[in-house]
């Protein structure tokens, strides 16, 4: 099984691209105190694969957006739905957890679908970007501010 | 290993039950993950007549992640390189949880029946096929003939 393994991932090239977005992301996403270190990432990486490394399709939601996302109530489900995730029907689970998403309202078990999100925009069922209704943050244009930090 | 999820013994059932048109999938005896698969070379198409022969494994994380595919019977084709590996996006970056074996499958046989040589995996291959295309689906129908039977 290795070898097989082995021959279905020989682009290490993405894994470490991968890597390296995620930590430009955490960067990204810290609180104020790096900005420091975002404005060297800026004048290291062109603006163009800053870009590239942050709007990667591959990255999921937000938490938040996960949590917020609405319920369906048990009255609204019917006997024959079923997650197209995990296979199962809603209503063999006596207290079911079923989520809608925004714009395509397909439905989904808040169970499956979080693990889903957590890695990717899409829905799995129209592939609409689950976040395209939210206002973007623009980080492009952060600057640093002439007063910001130990000299403020 | 751990239990098989609920999902998959009734996408193995389903298999078995209702299967697809020109296509099987046999679980492994040993491995419920692991599936011996074969698929008819579409009519009209250079694999017409030809029974290939594919492997498929559905990794921890399936249906997060993409069944891994790949074809052990020899194929000259555009969009499968030599080791069997398939460039198919729904493979890879346009996979989705609510896809399934059955629908990648059928993915797989829908490239056999119209190859992309401008997205390409085997570049030598495609490149034949963008030459000579009359040649190119001579020797893929040629192949058909020596090696999936
Ligand atoms: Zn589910
Ligand atoms: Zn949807």
């Amino acid at each position: 099984m290795s070898t097989y393994e082995e021959e279905h991932n020989t682009s290490g090239n993405s894994n470490s691209r991968r890597d390296l977005r995620a930590q430009i992301r955490n960067l990204y996403q810290e609180d104020g105190s790096s900005t420091a270190l975002l404005q060297l990432l800026a004048q290291l990486i062109p603006e163009s694969m800053q870009e590239e490394l942050l709007n990667e399709k591959e990255e999921g939601c937000p938490e938040t957006f996960i949590d917020s996302l609405p319920r369906v109530n048990k009255c609204d489900l019917k006997g024959a739905d079923a997650c197209s995730i995990c296979c199962c029907g809603y209503l063999d689970d006596t207290h079911p957890l079923v989520v809608k998403l925004p714009h395509c309202s397909h439905r989904f078990d808040l169970e499956c679908v979080a693990v889903w999100l957590s890695k990717s925009r899409t829905c799995p069922l129209c592939r609409d970007d689950v976040l395209s209704h939210k206002p973007k943050v623009d980080i492009s244009n952060v600057e640093l501010e002439e007063d910001w930090g130990m000299y403020g | 290993m751990a239990s098989l999820p609920k999902r998959i013994i009734k996408e193995t059932e389903r298999l078995v039950s209702d299967p697809v048109p020109g296509i099987t999938a046999q679980p492994h005896e040993d491995n419920l993950r692991y599936f011996q698969v074969t698929i008819e070379g579409p009519q009209q198409s250079p694999y017409e007549s030809g029974v290939f022969q594919l492997e498929l494994f559905l990794p921890d994380d399936y249906p997060m992640e993409a069944p891994k595919v790949r074809f052990l019977t020899k194929i000259y084709h555009p969009n499968i390189d030599r080791l069997g590996r398939i460039c198919l996006d729904v493979l890879k970056t346009n996979w989705s949880p609510a896809l399934q074996i059955r629908t990648v499958l059928l993915s797989v046989q829908a490239l056999l029946a119209s190859p992309n040589p401008n997205d390409p995996l085997a570049n030598d291959v495609a490149e034949d096929w963008i030459r000579n295309e009359d040649a190119a689906i001579a020797k893929a129908r040629e192949w058909t003939q020596l090696y999936a039977k």
